[in-house]
């Protein structure tokens, strides 16, 4: 079973966009090197060396209510010097760009992340720093992050979706830029809470767990994302469940971010045998729950070699339906053209 | 029993008794937390379907239907109980203690008269489904002559029977999963989401196909059976269906020159087209207001205007 992705946007989101269209000072790009006089025209593509085509065109509109938008083109794109530019190179997330981050008033980079990826269980290299065999299969920044749009909460909806007037009048009394003061706003508020759904998770990490070659190249033992949509716990995401616990929950040590998963052998891990009885049991889950109730199946496979008892307890069920059911179908259709002709037989009446 | 005659008149034409009010209302209850059950469980169960998310929706999706359901399903279940109890009390009340009252009471032969009671699947149950067969292959013209509950109305009661068990002890283990859990190892919540969910698929599929087929949509009750609200059945359908028990009860009640042929011995598929008639519908309609009167001296008024 795959996950199906259910395309129904919240409500909540389409009136953001709206709300955010009529903000005045809103529309401001961080387009210093003036790259949308070509960038912005729709068409604006090119076939590169390996004959596939490549879309440049950059929706203002959109990448201004992306979280990166106050992040200039050249803070990223560090290779483009002058205008017009050769190809450019893929972006590297770990660069210092063009923002100083207000904590320490140093110029803002990802760079840390690479420190807690290395030593985990997404790393391209290995605890002695060896590359790991089939690293290219390992993820990138953006096989994870795409750009995302700030993501409205959802529960302080008053005045407009997602934002909360009274919240941003209290800003208002000392910060004078609109601009600043909702994007600042937005900044923290969609870091309250979860900034995709479970849905979208799962989906993202299926992307390579759910892949048949990939699972068996790395000796996964499940497909991650079709198991879990075999749970409550997937079914639940699927109808767009957005309290139900998804692979993040469970496989993030509590406090600690996404970039700090290990393996299920390593004790740092949540999901190591010895750490899982107080996943399940979190105040937020399934409080009291003891730890035999962590044995429950969260990834069941119903696999005649791996689980032979799901396997035939399952079976037993089909042919129980099959075998009630398909009999009492054959009397039913036999019974419908009896009443054709009701009074027709093989044996001459007497 | 008073309550109930077991034929009723009504301008002439017989009914049958076949459930009291207590019964109705049980299934009733029954019927509809199956309906309500069965809508807000599969779009979880086929939760990737297109129709999952809007079926869903209808119970308040996915922060409400599980609610819906728990609540449902514990109405159920109450009613199940209070099933149990019923059988309980009948079988206490109408046979235990009627033994004890006539001296004729022996543990064996009170499970022997509880083995025979009318739900009971019988051998009688095995030779009609057998007829059955020889009447649908068209080895025969005669359908068999069902007793008071036949083969089909039997299956449609213990099935539902079992799968309430499967179901309901499922489904409360599963509520209550961190309770149970204390004792219970996790792995079993695994098996009892599969009976769950698949015993379910089966009884809705049961209850929603073959049985409303035979109780709604099949060509002798289309477009509605309604002896699930009046609790009496025509002597149509009960000749049909139940023609053993319908000769019983009418030679009892003293009926017994009114009795019709069965279904199946004529030409016509519904058998008071046989029935024979005397000079007009006016003299016969006459004929039945005499028994009834006779009867029933209660209605003489009402027949008499």
């Amino acid at each position: 079973m795959l996950l199906n992705l259910i395309k129904r946007p919240h409500w909540s989101f389409g009136a953001l966009v709206i709300a955010l269209c009529l903000l005045p000072g809103w529309g401001l790009a961080a387009d210093m090197g003036n790259c949308l006089l070509c960038h912005k025209y729709p068409g604006l593509s090119r076939i590169d060396n390996d004959g596939k085509m490549k879309l440049m065109f950059v929706n203002e509109e959109i990448f201004n209510k992306s979280v990166h938008s106050k992040v200039k083109c050249e803070g990223c794109h560090t290779d483009i010097t002058k205008i017009p530019h050769e190809p450019a190179k893929p972006v590297d997330c770990l660069t210092v760009c063009h923002i100083i981050e207000p904590t320490s008033e140093q110029k803002f980079s990802h760079k840390s992340v690479k420190k807690f990826i290395d030593e985990a269980v997404h790393s391209k290299i290995d605890g002695e720093g060896k590359p790991k065999k089939f690293n290219e299969d390992m993820p990138n920044c953006k096989d994870c992050h795409d750009n995302p749009l700030f993501r409205p909460l959802a529960f302080v909806k008053k005045v407009r979706p997602g934002v909360a007037e009274d919240a941003m009048g209290r800003c208002r009394v000392c910060h004078e830029k609109e601009d600043f003061i909702f994007r600042f706003y937005n900044h923290i508020t969609t870091r309250l809470h979860k900034s995709r759904s479970p849905l979208n998770i799962a989906e993202a990490c299926g992307k390579c767990h759910d892949d048949k070659e990939m699972v068996k190249r790395h000796g996964l033992t499940i497909m991650a994302g079709s198991s879990y949509a075999d749970t409550f716990h997937g079914k639940a995401a699927n109808l767009l469940s957005e309290t139900i616990p998804d692979c993040l929950d469970c496989h993030v040590v509590k406090g600690k971010s996404v970039h700090q998963m290990y393996g299920n052998d390593d004790p740092r891990s949540s999901t190591h045998p010895e750490n899982r009885g107080a996943i399940c049991n979190s105040v937020d889950c399934h409080p009291k729950a003891s730890v035999k109730f962590a044995n429950y199946q969260v990834h069941p496979v119903y696999d005649r070699e791996k689980s032979p008892v799901v396997y035939w307890f399952t079976t037993f069920f089909y042919v129980l339906t099959g075998g009630t059911l398909l009999p009492l179908m054959i009397i039913l259709f036999l019974d419908l053209l009896r009443r054709l002709f009701p009074n027709a037989t093989f044996k001459r009446r007497k | 029993m008073a309550k109930y005659p077991r034929i009723k008149l009504i301008n002439g034409e017989k009914y049958f008794f076949r459930f009291d009010l207590d019964l109705r209302i049980q299934h009733i209850f029954l019927a509809g937390t199956v309906v309500i059950l069965v809508l807000s469980g599969m779009p979880l169960k086929f939760s990737d379907a297109s129709w999952a998310p809007y079926l869903y929706a209808l119970f308040g999706g996915i922060d409400m239907a599980p609610t819906v359901h728990k609540i449902t399903g514990a109405i159920m279940l109450l009613v199940f109980f209070y099933h149990l109890f019923w059988i309980a009390k009948v079988i206490y009340k109408n046979h235990y203690l009627r033994m004890k009252r006539e001296g004729t009471y022996t543990t064996k032969g009170f499970l022997l008269r509880v083995v025979k009671l009318p739900m009971v699947p019988n051998m009688k149950d095995l030779k009609d489904i057998i007829d059955l067969m020889k009447y649908l292959f068209y080895f025969t013209s005669v359908r068999p002559n069902g007793d008071e509950y036949t083969w089909k109305e039997k299956f449609d009661y213990w099935a539902p029977f079992w799968g309430m068990f499967i179901i309901g002890a499922s489904g409360v283990i599963i509520w209550k999963k961190e309770l149970f859990t204390q004792v219970m190892p996790g792995e079993v919540i695994n098996f009892l989401f599969i009976a769950h969910s698949d015993e379910a698929l089966l009884a809705g599929l049961f209850l929603f196909i073959w049985h409303w087929y035979n109780v709604h949509f099949s060509t002798s009750v289309f477009p509605m059976g309604t002896v699930f609200l009046t609790g009496y059945l025509s002597e149509d359908l009960m000749c049909e269906e139940h023609y053993d028990y319908y000769v019983k009860v009418m030679k009892e009640e003293g009926y017994e020159k009114e009795i019709l042929p069965p279904h199946g011995g004529g030409h016509a598929p519904s058998c008071s087209d046989y029935a024979p008639k005397v000079s007009g519908g006016g003299a016969s309609f006459e004929n039945t207001s005499e028994v009834d009167t006779l009867k029933h001296p209660a209605k003489e008024g009402g027949t008499a205007a």
